[in-house]
């Protein structure tokens, strides 16, 4: 704290003998380019959202102020896709986060190959995910695929339908999700086992604690702030889920794996309603706003 | 002795089924590639079988095809490019002279939902004619290259001593100059990674591509599309499709292994 103000004392004596313009110049381009693909957009969204717009057509966009927004709270379509997202998203840091820590413990041992292994743990989250979406909808298949030879090896002779049936398909799309991102969740967790402080885990030892009361009183508390990040991390990106079920469903069968980015890009880019979809992209981008900064706070509280 | 043996072994075994089981599609998919329809559909599944480069030929016979590999490549290295050279100063003004207002946008770039900044340049690019151009593509792309690039390099360049630009800047080198001459060679390895992450961030973006292209710009995890009909799905052509598509992504990201997190963490804007 007390070195932060005399950081900021400093600058500004610096500042107020002459202004130095080289840090604006430098980063003027980026800004420019920013505001130009960032900026201006979000703003001509704003602007949309409170317009009756369509490109097909001719009648002019219309003003009908914040119709849109009204409209979208009887509009059972989304917010049946809300609900859904939410569920996804549940379902999504409920798998995640356990199999992550679990793995990340795992790898945190010492033992020959640690390392490679750590290594290809990467590649399920760089693997074009629009790819291994049609890889896994072959997998999936209800008659063919591999994952239903899989559970008859094993013994479950009539496996769900996965992606075919409606109240398979979310935990479905989570599960791919999950492949694809648990690995990112045991990566930070790694990143933050390896920062613990090792004397409370010598005075546990020396007191007596075995391994499960080390991971309970000990690691588990310190490694609640990474764990934290990662779940905000996760969380943006769930609730914002579409490639994979662009790619694999659809949102169907029927409307049974809808997300809101989906029916966000229907319904602006499909069905030609550019202002009601505009409405509909401001609401998720709040929904992830929300959750973001709460899920900040929260790890603001645990440190 | 014996009981730490034992112990290093579990783990062994443990870590390669923990991981396996993660590589396990990635694998399916390669061995898939190399499989006849007749071994593709054979149950139960066979992992020993007389490899075929059908697939790949097939691959290869759709004219298309090698044109969406060129406008994959274009796209990607164009976006990842100028963010280079837009994101570098920047990053060097951040890490040097503490600009927080540019930390507020990188954090909105990774909340916002990509569907936020594609519904009104689809409106935009539409109304000067530009939807299914690469200009419209690629500027769509910097929307995640951009701040992914000055995120990485803003830690690179803190790791940089400070007394070593001072030098340069006292011997009357002009800030241009200390940028080309010590920061870029100093920091040549993390350009390296910071370009690898952002192209790898633009080859795998789906949603932009699907909405900006037309059938002639379409990138490959669009065109990829195309294999799956209702009708008639070539599995093992899509398998070699997905493969080619990927492998090459892969490679890249083993080569910049350790800067992965930190590259999610920065993010590509996902939808």
């Amino acid at each position: 704290m007390r070195a932060d103000l005399s950081r900021k004392r400093e600058g500004w004596s610096v500042a107020r003998r002459r202004r130095d313009w080289t840090p604006d110049l430098l980063t003027a381009p980026a800004l420019v380019v920013m505001a130009l693909v960032m900026g201006f957009p979000l703003l001509y969204l704003g602007y949309m959202s409170l317009h009756r717009w369509s490109l097909i057509g001719f009648a002019p966009p219309a003003f009908i102020g914040v119709g849109n927004f009204v409209a979208l709270t009887g509009d059972e379509r989304f917010t049946d896709s809300v609900i859904r997202t939410l569920y996804f998203t549940g379902l999504g840091l409920a798998s995640n986060l356990p199999m992550g820590l679990g793995i990340a413990l795992l790898l945190d041992q010492r033992f020959p190959t640690r390392n490679l292994l750590r290594a290809l743990l990467i590649l399920p989250m760089v693997a074009t995910p629009a790819a291994m979406g049609l890889v896994w909808v072959v997998m999936l298949d209800p008659s063919l695929g591999i994952v239903r030879y899989l559970f008859k090896l094993v013994g479950v002779m009539a496996p769900p339908l996965w992606l075919s049936s409606p109240a398979w398909v979310v935990p479905t799309l989570v599960g791919v999700d999950a492949w694809m991102w648990t690995p990112m969740v045991a990566l930070i967790c790694m990143a933050g086992l390896a920062a613990l402080p090792g004397e409370p885990f010598e005075a546990a030892r020396v007191d007596g604690a075995n391994a499960w009361q080390r991971f309970r009183f000990i690691t588990f508390p310190l490694l609640a702030p990474t764990l934290l990040v990662a779940a905000m991390l996760r969380v943006m990106d769930l609730l914002k889920v579409i490639d994979i079920v662009y790619v694999m469903t659809g949102g169907g069968p029927g409307h049974a794996s809808e997300t809101i980015n989906l029916y966000n890009y229907l319904v602006a880019l499909s069905y030609d309603r550019i202002g009601y979809g505009s409405a509909v992209a401001l609401v998720l981008f709040a929904l992830v706003l929300v959750c973001t900064l709460a899920l900040i706070r929260l790890r603001r509280a645990a440190t | 002795m014996t009981r730490r043996r034992f112990r290093q072994g579990v783990l062994v075994v443990a870590g390669w089924a923990v991981v396996g089981a993660f590589l396990a599609p990635l694998a399916w998919m390669v061995l898939g590639s190399f499989k006849t329809t007749v071994d593709f559909l054979a149950y139960p599944p066979v992992l020993l079988f007389r490899p075929t480069l059908l697939n790949y030929a097939k691959v290869f016979a759709d004219n298309n095809f090698p044109r969406y590999v060129f406008n994959s490549a274009v796209v990607a290295g164009g976006a990842t490019l100028i963010g280079l050279l837009l994101g570098l100063p920047a990053a060097y003004a951040l890490a040097r002279y503490r600009r927080t207002a540019v930390g507020v946008v990188l954090l909105t770039a990774r909340m916002a939902p990509g569907i936020a900044f594609l519904i009104p340049l689809f409106v935009m690019f539409l109304s000067v004619h530009m939807v299914g151009g690469y200009t419209s593509l690629i500027a769509s792309h910097l929307i995640f290259t951009l701040p992914l690039t000055v995120w990485m390099m803003v830690g690179f360049i803190e790791a940089i001593p400070r007394e070593v630009e001072q030098a340069a800047l006292i011997d009357g080198c002009r800030i241009v100059g200390v940028l080309m001459r010590i920061v870029v060679p100093l920091t040549a390895q993390g350009i390296a990674a910071t370009s690898i992450l952002a192209f790898i961030a633009s080859w795998n973006n789906f949603l932009f591509a699907l909405v900006l292209s037309n059938d002639r710009t379409k990138t490959l995890p669009v065109a990829v599309l195309g294999y799956i009909g209702y009708n008639s799905i070539e599995w093992g052509t899509l398998m070699a499709a997905a493969t080619f598509i990927t492998l090459p992504v892969l490679a890249l990201a083993l080569c910049v292994q350790r800067y992965i997190v930190r590259g999610l963490v920065a993010g590509a804007v996902s939808g």
